[in-house]
């Protein structure tokens, strides 16, 4: 690839837009303009070799935009560069250039390997479709992966069903790393797991990266797995990003109402923490993508929210060096302070 | 208000029989038969709950937790399941020993359950109001009309927005989090004694998460039921429960209070658990220490303890002898043969998630031991 690779960061995101059109079916879109805002203005960077965390509750877009990455939805705006190459402006041969350095870690262990074929045959397939190797290679490969991911080589002729739902989920990522690639997009790679298969995963995924140097997004809805991870950590909520920041700085000085909340929620596993600490519990549910609240998107649950929130959009800006918050009162009104009534 | 109250006598208007307890699980035994061998679905689970109380139910999934709850609920079919063994008391009735026509009665009236999926345990073609007051027309003799009303109070109750409204919409109208409202406001139409929820917001976002256990919480301070909260997650369990069980391949592996679990723990599995959250650091991040390998199957269990193949400290005992419970004066069991060994239980998770009260020395001399030990 051209262009000086110095400073240019390995993925740049900018105000990516997804809209879905809200009625399903074939005139869908031409008939109804209602959309579904899926993800909205959305912009951020991923440097190699980091990983990037993603989380927000389900519906909150963080998914969508790890498939407007891949190009497996196409966004309706904005732009995503890989190494610096624009992904819209891509043809197939390109696109297809771009995916063997950029591949995908689903969710669902059961239903993202195919029940016919076998794991070897699943893992060499990024090789088979890229041409690497000669097939005798080619399998070699896919045993030394095996052997990487922690699955024993001589299981390469089994089938999916054989194996256990965190030996599956090695099997994924075995398939993600066939390439080699730059960047993997993790789709809640945990969260079908049990918690001690669990750190198994998570600590696999450090320990190839380590190896490799591979880049990682890392979406997830769990903050202490996301925390654990991941370098730099952006909150989304309803389609928009909240808040983004260095690990550290977001679990240490959440300055989005929505982020001091989400932490407060997560259930701590210390009675004595969890029984003293301060709980902010926000009332109701997050309101429909369809038409969502103007102003900032949050206004309806936040606890500090102004007459202001309910009309103009907060932007998205830095308060201190790499972090920036879409907030009007962020850290004005702290909100362990104020009053929460629900 | 009145209501036509049938013949059957309510079970939780009995008196509990001095010295016994609002209920009783003695080494109830619950196999499947299947075409692959015996399933050992659960096997000897013990404990006891009183009124006001919150008994945690944690494991992985597979550990029996939830075959334990369905089967005092009397919910498990048999065949293919047998119970081979244990008692279950209620207020000193024996459950197991219940007709059929019994069962019904306890169940929704005396002992309630809430269910993991809200989307599936909610009937799509039935308006809310019918199904929240379902229990009541059957249970109490209410007339459609006083079900209605009460499934509005209900509805109200458990922080559903404009009750009179939602109580004539079906259940595709509800978010996740309002139709596990839905199901707290099913289970709770009849006052129940005894509460069981199962896996109750594994489904939901976090902060929906927050909401519901506080909805529970509020609920059993106002009726003083008690609580069963299966769960995997022992976050949840944290400062919800007063006793927790741990269960691995069926088996209790670790009882006791909430305290003496997450501070005094004396299994190695319950360890293992603890040390697999990844914690929220503030400032530096600690590796996780996962549990190596995959829990058995329940058909051929290893012979000895369950966990051993996973144990990293497994001796030639732990692979030959199933180990009894330890029992401390508390009431604290472990089933593990070193649990009553000062020495071993120093494995336990370090410092920083407990409060150095795992070994036996002075909190003092505590603190220096466990560090030397864990570096």
């Amino acid at each position: 690839m051209s262009a000086n690779t110095e400073n240019m960061p390995l993925l740049k995101v900018e105000h990516l837009t997804k809209e879905f059109p809200a009625e399903a079916g074939m005139l869908a879109g031409r008939l109804s303009k209602r959309v579904v805002s899926a993800v909205n203005d959305v912009s951020f960077e991923i440097h190699e070799g980091e990983t990037f965390g993603l989380v927000g509750e389900s519906g909150c877009g963080k998914s969508t935009t790890g498939r407007s990455i891949m190009r497996l939805t196409k966004p309706t705006s904005g732009k995503v560069y890989f190494q610096g190459h624009d992904i819209a402006k891509m043809n197939r041969k390109e696109l297809k250039a771009m995916r063997r350095e950029m591949q995908f870690i689903f969710q669902d262990p059961y239903a993202s390997l195919n029940p016919r074929m076998t794991i070897g045959e699943i893992v060499s397939e990024p090789l088979t479709i890229h041409n690497v190797g000669t097939r005798e290679e080619r399998m070699r490969t896919v045993r030394e992966l095996l052997d990487v991911v922690g699955l024993n080589p001589e299981h390469i002729n089994r089938y999916p069903h054989e194996f256990s739902g965190g030996q599956r989920q090695r099997i994924g990522i075995a398939r993600a790393f066939a390439l080699r690639p730059k960047l993997i997009i993790c789709d809640e790679p945990v969260s079908a797991l049990d918690v001690s298969i669990q750190a198994q995963v998570l600590n696999l995924l450090k320990e190839l990266q380590q190896q490799f140097g591979t880049a990682y997004l890392f979406i997830a809805h769990d903050l202490s797995v996301v925390q654990h991870i991941s370098d730099r950590v952006a909150v989304m909520y309803l389609g928009k990003m909240v808040e983004l920041s260095d690990w550290k700085t977001l679990y240490n000085d959440p300055h989005h109402p929505y982020t001091q909340s989400l932490l407060s929620a997560v259930p701590v596993p210390d009675p004595d923490v969890q029984k003293t600490r301060e709980r902010i519990i926000l009332a109701g549910d997050p309101p429909s993508p369809i038409d969502p609240p103007a102003g900032c998107r949050f206004h309806t649950r936040c606890p500090i929210a102004q007459e202001v929130c309910s009309t103009d959009q907060p932007e998205f800006k830095e308060v201190a060096p790499g972090h920036r918050c879409a907030c009007h009162f962020a850290r004005r009104f702290p909100i362990r302070e104020s009053h929460i009534d629900l | 208000m009145a209501k036509k109250s049938s013949s059957y006598v309510d079970l939780k208007t009995k008196p509990v029989p001095e010295g016994r307890h609002l209920l009783e699980v003695d080494d109830l035994k619950m196999y499947f038969h299947t075409q692959d061998g015996i399933v050992h679905a659960v096997d000897g689970v013990s404990y006891t709950l009183d009124r006001g109380e919150t008994l945690g139910v944690v494991g992985e999934s597979g550990s029996g937790k939830s075959v334990t709850a369905m089967t005092l609920m009397g919910l498990i079919d048999m065949p293919p399941g047998k119970i081979e063994g244990g008692h279950v008391y209620y207020r000193g009735e024996s459950l197991l020993d219940m007709t059929e026509e019994q069962m019904q009665h306890v169940r929704g009236n005396d002992i309630a359950m809430i269910f993991q999926d809200p989307m599936t345990s909610l009937n799509p073609v039935y308006k809310i109001g019918r199904q929240v007051g379902e229990g009541l027309r059957l249970h109490r003799g209410y007339t459609k009309q006083q079900a209605q009303e009460r499934a509005v109070e209900l509805l109200r109750l458990v922080g559903i927005p404009n009750p009179e409204k939602r109580v004539n919409e079906y259940p595709h109208q509800f978010s996740g989090g309002m139709r596990q409202r839905v199901m707290i406001a099913m289970a709770l139409a009849c006052d129940p004694d005894i509460l069981i929820a199962d896996e109750p917001t594994t489904a939901l976002d976090v902060t929906i998460q927050a909401q519901i256990i506080e909805l529970m919480q509020e609920m059993q301070e106002k009726n003083g039921n008690a609580i069963i909260m299966i769960t995997h997650d022992l976050g949840v369990v944290a400062d919800m429960a007063d006793k927790i069980m741990v269960m691995y391949a069926g088996r209790p592996v670790e009882f006791g209070t909430a305290d003496e679990i997450f501070y005094e723990s004396r299994h190695p599995y319950t360890w293992g658990l603890i040390r697999s959250i990844p914690e929220q650091a503030t400032d530096e991040k600690k590796p996780l220490t996962p549990i190596h390998g995959n829990p058995p199957s329940l058909v051929n269990l290893p012979s000895g303890c369950p966990f051993a193949p996973r144990c990293p400290y497994a001796v030639d005992i732990c692979h030959e002898k199933l180990p009894e419970h330890h029992t401390t004066e508390t009431g604290h069991y472990s089933a593990c043969h070193f649990a009553d060994d000062p020495e071993f239980v120093k494995f336990a998770p370090d410092t920083s998630r407990s409060r150095g009260k795992i070994a036996t020395g002075t909190p003092d001399t505590l603190d220096d031991t466990l560090k030397g030990g864990e570096a």
